[in-house]
């Protein structure tokens, strides 16, 4: 088996209550995985022991090979990671947030430049290079913040609700781009509400439930879990996640 | 307040009034403690009123010349705070509070909500002065001087003309510019307004004369005959009970407050209407190429964002001035001819402790006050290395200013600035460390706040900054 671009072993985290229990996970590089799970699952924790956020209470997390709990600096050079809100600063325009990014990445300039030129108009966002982030509508700030988590060109992408306030055009451009880097051989997890989304998108699914991974696979094997062929992936996911509580 | 709005009418003109009354004190209350302090401070100060009443009751308040004076001086300071108040409240009311569009998209009429919303920012303006004047004067009415009654009607007269005034200039300033500047205007003239009071009446105290501040500044009014005659003793005669002037001066402040607001809430609609849905937004002109904004490590990436934070936040960087401002009277006496302490080590002793305060402040906005720390902790960066960096950027950017007075004194003796200069480094440093040492993240706003959520911080920043000035000044002194 290849090195994993995430593999998540035994990983657990409990705040008031348990909320990640012993999750198992594996990425493979050039592979797109959502994470699906109603509120409360589990699904933003688990995403931030990967990057570092939080401290698990138990378990291990490698990117590419490297333990991320035992050499974060190194695991961290290979993630971009994308919140549900954009980890911005109001005050900043989106160049001079780029070159902090890049910067906090040790990406010399000569580079860092010319690929935030890019990231930049293909985000429609060049015209507003030189303008506060402070005034943005929220889709304006998400791709921001979506160029900041793309500027080094991590091996591994991270993604929190990745389309929340997205236009359509820009949503497209975001699966596009996502699907590219996917291409390019990187590992993309994202999670999202819009099933849709993760039914055309992604290569496989997992599906999360009071923090423990419920079913896992493709579109297909997911549907035979839920015990039919012809199920939607809505269907599937209601079928599965339902099924713990009412047991 | 929710218990009588209950009892209203829903969408009637009180109940919307109160609703703004209730978002604005719920806000106060966030920002300045909660219910019981602001109790207990009040019930104290009552008491106090009444000590006081009950010394003055057989002591004649009459109305002379000199007291009206006294009174105009008073009511012109209190409408200039009054009016800084009121453009903030509108601001807050207006631009921030985020339900004009629910308020008015609801059947009731556009000019009752506004008026209500004016009538709000009335409310709350004479909600803060009456916690300052009226537990001492009410009690005095009530003990023999009834007279003073007129104090809460000339109050609500202020507060009415001060609205108004309050929320022309709020909607000339977003016309000219934005809702924001109109903010960050009201908040520094507010800020000068207070440091300004705080400084004259400091040098005033110092003049050859000793006589306190506020008596001089009196002495000077009467002299001039200011708001002794005319219709500017209409407020000293309405707050000393003449009901004739009392009528005077809350008629003519109702009616300018009836036109005005109508007029103005007619403006405000007209303008509301024609914006767009984003009322914030300022676009900056795109210049050319962006390889400017990239940097060569970690420190120069750091400090060009931290240097780049403060100098656009133009009221963060004015509150720092503040601070320093109202540490000016420390050095105010080595300029009393002769009558005070020498002039060069009291020049260091200042000089050390506003280079301490001055970098202890910006380390807690690069330090503590991180807008974005998760960025920072998914970045591969050590947090130590990150610290430090934005520890240098803090000293940096304070050097400029910290080397001002040691280059002073360099004019007069090059010892003893070295002197100044190297403790001047270690105050600047000491209080870096104070805040790398004891950070508790907070939101980069509550600044002017800090030290509530970390007071024994600030009192170790000062002792240290204290003792290091201490000592350079001593040594000064040594060298001299």
């Amino acid at each position: 088996m290849s090195e994993a671009a995430l593999e998540i072993r035994g990983l657990s985290k409990s705040f008031d209550k348990k909320v990640v229990a012993n999750l198992d996970l594996r990425v493979a590089p050039g592979e797109l995985y959502a994470l699906l799970g109603p509120n409360g699952a589990g699904k933003t924790t688990t995403l931030r022991m990967a990057v570092g956020l939080t401290r698990p209470e138990a378990g291990a997390v490698h990117i590419f090979g490297v333990d991320a709990l035992a050499d974060p600096l190194a695991a961290k050079q290979l993630t971009g990671w994308l919140p549900d809100e954009p980890m911005l600063y109001d005050k900043l325009t989106p160049a001079e947030y780029l070159g902090f990014v890049a910067g906090l990445w040790r990406i010399p300039p000569a580079d860092a430049a010319p690929e935030a030129e890019r990231l930049l108009k293909w985000l429609e966002l060049w015209n507003e290079r030189d303008t506060p982030c402070e005034g943005f509508s929220r889709g304006m700030k998400q791709k921001v913040a979506l160029a900041g988590a793309l500027i080094h060109r991590p091996r591994l992408l991270i993604l929190d609700e990745p389309l929340t306030g997205l236009d359509a055009n820009m949503a497209r451009a975001v699966k596009d781009a996502l699907r590219a880097q996917v291409d390019a051989g990187a590992g993309v997890v994202v999670t999202t509400h819009i099933l849709e989304v993760a039914e055309r998108l992604a290569d496989r699914i997992g599906i999360i439930a009071h923090g423990k991974l419920l079913a896992e696979g493709t579109l297909a094997e997911l549907r035979a879990q839920a015990g039919s062929d012809d199920l939607t992936l809505e269907d599937a996911f209601i079928r599965l996640t339902s099924a713990p509580a009412s047991q | 307040m929710t218990w009588l709005m209950r009892r209203l009418t829903p969408g009637g003109f009180l109940f919307l009034m109160l609703n703004e009354v209730r978002l604005a004190t719920r806000a106060a209350r966030q920002r300045r403690g909660g219910n019981l302090v602001w109790s207990l401070l009040i019930i104290v100060y009552t008491a106090m009123g009444f000590w006081l009443a009950s010394g003055l009751v057989h002591f004649p308040i009459e109305p002379t010349h000199v007291g009206f004076t006294l009174v105009f001086a008073v009511c012109v300071l209190a409408m200039s705070f009054m009016t800084t108040q009121a453009m903030l409240r509108s601001q807050d009311t207006l631009y921030q509070a985020g339900d004009l569009d629910l308020l008015l998209t609801a059947p009731l009429p556009a000019r009752r909500v506004l008026l209500a919303k004016l009538c709000g920012i009335v409310a709350n303006i004479i909600m803060v002065f009456a916690a300052f004047t009226l537990p001492l004067a009410l009690p005095i009415a009530l003990l023999g001087h009834p007279g003073l009654f007129g104090i809460p009607l000339l109050l609500l007269a202020l507060a009415l003309l001060s609205a108004v005034v309050g929320l022309a200039i709020t909607l000339l300033i977003v016309r000219i510019a934005s809702p924001r500047t109109a903010r960050t205007l009201a908040q520094i003239v507010g800020a000068f307004l207070a440091a300004g009071v705080f400084l004259a009446s400091q040098l005033l105290s110092q003049g050859p004369e000793h006589e306190s501040a506020g008596r001089a500044v009196l002495g000077w009014l009467v002299r001039h005959e200011y708001g002794s005659h005319g219709l500017a003793s209409l407020p000293g005669r309405a707050a000393l009970g003449n009901v004739p002037s009392m009528v005077a001066v809350l008629g003519l402040a109702m009616l300018v407050f009836a036109g005005a607001g109508t007029l103005l809430g007619r403006t405000f609609l007209t303008s509301y209407q024609n914006a767009p849905a984003r009322l914030t937004r300022s676009r900056g002109r795109a210049k050319g190429g962006i390889a400017r904004h990239f940097r060569q490590g970690l420190f120069a990436t750091m400090f060009a964002k931290e240097a780049r934070l403060l100098r656009r936040d133009p009221q963060l960087a004015f509150t720092i001035v503040l601070r320093l401002i109202y540490l000016l009277p420390v050095a105010l006496p080595a300029f009393t001819h002769g009558r005070g302490p020498p002039l060069l080590p009291a020049l260091a002793f200042f000089g050390v402790m506003i280079a301490g305060q001055l970098a202890g402040s910006l380390a807690w906005l690069t330090v503590s006050a991180e807008d974005s720390p998760d960025l920072l902790t998914v970045a591969p960066v050590e947090k130590q290395l990150a610290e430090r960096a934005k520890l240098a950027a803090a000293l940096l950017i304070a050097a400029p200013f910290a080397v001002v007075l040691p280059l002073a004194i360099a004019l007069e003796s090059p010892r003893a600035a070295v002197i100044t200069l190297a403790m001047t480094i270690a105050a600047a440093l000491a209080a870096g460390l104070v805040e790398l040492k004891f950070q508790r993240p907070a939101p980069r706003k509550s600044f002017g706040r800090r030290r509530e959520g970390s007071f024994l911080v600030g009192v170790l920043t000062f002792l240290m900054t204290g003792l290091l000035a201490l000592g350079g000044g001593y040594l000064v002194w040594l060298a001299g």
